[in-house]
């Protein structure tokens, strides 16, 4: 074939068992192409100079090419490095492996870097993004840019998509019969005989070509399932790959145990698992393209991993082209602190607790973004640490662009009818980059951050706890009474205050006092603040429910927005709060409210719910042998356990109260505990109706319903 | 996460743990109010741990303090208003 010149998308990035680096790429005419392209990689290791020398004898000869050079370390400065440059990318893990362990004393950069973000700082073409190709059809020949990540509106790829459900969840009941959509077409299979099924499939595969794959448990059933009964089966469009699979595993996270399912990858195509992609049900496909784009991480991996992944990835990328070596381990601990000053930096954000009770005409005023734009704004990276005057430094530089198209997207957001049809796209693509940046605050205090630096992390929440204060300054300078503050946000209400417009001078006021952008979220109707369940006098942050002006309820820190509340009591909550939100002041409605409440109760009572609206979801904190009481959750865990299922800490298990406990399985109606379920609803009712009014006409009401 | 001290939150409910013998002992209608006074000094954690205290039951106790001036202001301010009332009724005005 000639030399061709065309236009398309990159869509990804892998290497074959040879180690060569092949891309994906998708043409304009919807061509799809897996070409193979020559692209060096190098890694680096910087020590005393005898075991470098040492480790270049130990390299010679092993098809690597050795130079030494002088390259800069974001905390140690320029280092003395032996380079070592492979032809094929495939090849570096493990010649790193060999070498780190053969001289364990030497720092290595740039060693453990995803193969995607070395491909797109290296080249400039951003991962989803359009761009033009060289190819004789063999391989690629050449690749240039013709859009980047930071595109507003970038032009999107043809994508073919095909849908695999099985009818049953296989952790509990073997499925039966698969369900296949594609182009519109829906097909049927039954799982057995396995043969005729696999020949199906193939054949679908083969008359759609799909670039995703989009499943429910494909990573933790299907694609397992069919390696080890269908081995000859390959659903991977470059045929020399096989698929990867990659182990369950649990771990703790964000202060919870948190499981991932075994993931199943393939190339050539991406397969998506929506019952085990974090973000996927939130950003949906068009969110993890974006997120894809912008942080260089494969669609595949973007999906499953922590949106921590990507802000690192992100990181790399600024520091591949600025030429900063990037630690394989991390060599920065904390410095020693005296206890003084642990307590007086050591702190988080500012929470100012509330006016417990109902308040009219409220506004609420939130920072955008504010962790992220402190730290443009204020230069607040680990190496301009005590540096006055400093240049951008690597964190600023890397959030600049992501803080900028956030904001311009959220901006296209309010300026369209919610009816547009672009609406739901934008909203997905704003998602996944606000995940990005609420985790890069955190990663600058995380211990294992490649460019973490917890002083750095404990500047930006000293910083935002003044912004916090100047803010409620002004508003106080303006007649505005505080009601509750809470990191980013503030609520406040004057007598004579009531739409947008009278509130819009304070957040312009605190916006160009602070410098930092300040959004009005809205005016609630009313809003209640929720005291603390063990003393009423006691205020919560964060726990409150309101409506604003325009019908729309928000609710925090309430049943409601709980995971483990199953969804009848879930239901019933928020039957409460539109029943409340019907009046200026929820107060008139409480009686018509526990009219409500009643309603629900008495059709528990007399067995009329449906069972699966009593389906209760809880993850599970520890492996089923650690608990030492018999919880709910252990008891369900048991009863999976009892039935071949291999159940871990930090999946979600599912089951229903019954008058011997727990059940896993639906329980026929006389089985359930109605009564637990009844209190449950009393419960969840009381959260929101008891600080309405006084104790004894609550129980008026109350203790009725108990009996 | 960098947080190696534990919050006011935490910290106050610790201290008041502690406290528990001392309440224990306390007469009945005596350990209400004590308990009311603890709940007034949570109104105020963002300035108690703003003070960067090492012994963050000093400023607690002065969070006390400030809700038991407020209600003597308001109490005050009641009394006040019952007074002007009186001496409107009394110089027959009412």
């Amino acid at each position: 074939m000639a030399r061709v010149e065309k236009t398309g998308w990159l869509m990804d990035v892998y290497t074959r068992p040879s180690g060569e680096l092949v891309c994906w790429l998708l043409s304009e005419d919807g061509q799809r192409w897996l070409l193979p392209m020559d692209f060096p990689v190098t890694f680096y290791a910087a020590g005393s100079l005898a075991v470098l020398r040492q480790a270049w004898r130990f390299l010679r000869g092993r098809g690597v090419q050795l130079s030494r050079q002088v390259r800069r370390d974001l905390f140690h400065g320029e280092r003395v490095v032996l380079s070592a440059t492979l032809d094929l990318p495939g090849r570096l893990p493990e010649t790193y492996r060999r070498l780190a362990q053969a001289f364990p004393v030497l720092d290595y950069y740039d060693a453990d870097l995803p193969l995607s973000v070395r491909f797109v700082a290296g080249t400039q073409v951003p991962l989803l993004g359009r761009c033009r190709f060289e190819t004789d059809g063999q391989r690629l020949l050449g690749l240039q840019p013709l859009e980047s990540a930071w595109e507003m509106q970038p032009s999107l790829p043809p994508l073919r998509v095909m849908e695999i459900e099985c009818d049953a969840e296989p952790a509990l009941h073997p499925p039966q019969e698969i369900v296949i959509r594609c182009d519109r077409r829906c097909y049927r299979f039954p799982l057995q005989p396995l043969r005729a099924f696999v020949v199906n499939l193939q054949a679908l595969l083969g008359t759609y070509d799909p670039d995703v794959i989009l499943t429910r448990y494909g990573d933790t059933w299907l694609f397992p399932f069919l390696s080890e009964h269908a081995p000859s089966f390959n659903p991977n469009r470059d045929e020399q790959m096989k698929v990867e699979f990659r182990r369950e595993r649990s771990l703790f996270a964000y202060g919870q145990v948190l499981y991932r399912g075994a993931q199943a990858l393939l190339f050539g195509r991406w397969h998506i698992d929506r019952c085990n992609a974090a973000l996927f049900a939130e950003i949906g496909l068009t969110g993890a393209l974006e997120m894809a784009r912008v942080t260089g991480l494969g669609v595949q991996e973007a999906v499953r991993k922590s949106p921590g992944a990507g802000i690192t990835a992100m990181q790399m990328q600024t520091a591949l082209r600025d030429g900063v070596l990037i630690p394989a381990v991390k060599q920065q601990a904390e410095a020693t602190r005296t206890l003084v000053s642990l307590i007086r930096y050591d702190r988080g954000g500012m929470v100012y607790q509330p006016l417990v009770g109902v308040h009219r005409h409220v506004a609420e005023l939130d920072f955008a973004s504010m962790y992220p734009a402190i730290m443009v704004r204020y230069n607040i990276s680990p190496e301009t640490l005590y540096q006055r005057d400093a240049p951008a430094g690597l964190i600023p530089r890397t959030l600049q662009p992501l803080l900028v198209k956030r904001l311009a997207l959220k901006h296209c957001l309010h300026t369209l009818d919610r009816r547009d049809s672009r609406v739901s796209d934008l909203k997905a693509r704003q998602t996944a980059l606000k995940w990005l940046l609420v985790v890069c605050f955190g990663y600058l205090g995380y211990k294992n951050a490649r460019f973490g630096r917890v002083e750095s992390h404990e500047a930006v929440t000293a910083i935002s706890r003044e912004l916090l204060l100047q803010a409620k300054e002004n508003a106080e300078d303006m007649g505005f009474t505080i009601l509750h503050m809470y990191v980013d946000s503030l609520f406040v209400k004057r007598e004579d205050t009531r739409t947008e417009a009278d509130f819009l001078p304070l957040a312009e006021k605190i916006q160009a006092e602070t410098g930092i952008g300040v959004t009005l979220e809205g005016v609630y109707r009313w809003l209640v603040f929720l005291p603390a369940c063990r003393d009423q006098r006691i205020p919560v942050a964060n726990r409150y429910f309101g409506v604003f002006e325009d019908g729309t309820l928000k609710y925090r820190g309430i049943a409601l927005r709980r995971h483990d509340t199953c969804p009848y009591v879930a239901q019933t909550q928020l039957d409460i709060l539109s029943c409340l939100a019907q009046a200026d002041d929820p107060r008139e409605q409480w009686k018509e409210a526990w009219g409500l409440v009643n309603q629900r109760v008495r059709s528990l009572q007399r067995r009329q719910a449906a069972i699966e609206g009593l389906q209760m979801a809880v993850k599970l904190s520890r492996d089923p042998q650690a608990f030492r009481r018999p919880s709910a959750a252990a008891q369900a865990a048991r009863q999976l356990q009892a039935e071949g299922v291999a159940v871990r800490a930090g999946m979600r298990l599912f089951f229903w109260f019954t008058q011997q406990g727990v059940s896993v399985a639906p329980p026929a109606a006389e089985e359930v505990d109605w009564d637990h379920y009844a209190r449950l609803v009393l419960r969840a009712a009381g959260e929101i109706l008891d600080v309405l009014q006084p104790v004894e006409k609550k129980q008026q009401y109350y203790l009725p319903l108990l009996k | 996460m960098g947080r190696t001290v534990p919050t006011i939150t935490r910290q106050l409910n610790e201290t008041e743990a502690m406290l528990q013998t001392f309440r224990r002992t306390l007469r009945r209608g005596d350990q209400a109010l004590l308990d009311g006074l603890l709940a007034s000094a949570h109104r105020h954690l963002a300035a108690i741990s703003a003070s960067g205290a090492l012994l963050p039951f000093e400023a607690a106790l002065l969070a006390m303090l400030l809700e038991q001036a407020r209600r003597i202001a308001a109490l005050e301010e009641e009394i006040r208003i019952f007074q002007e009332e009186v001496v409107r009724l009394r110089d027959g005005k009412g």
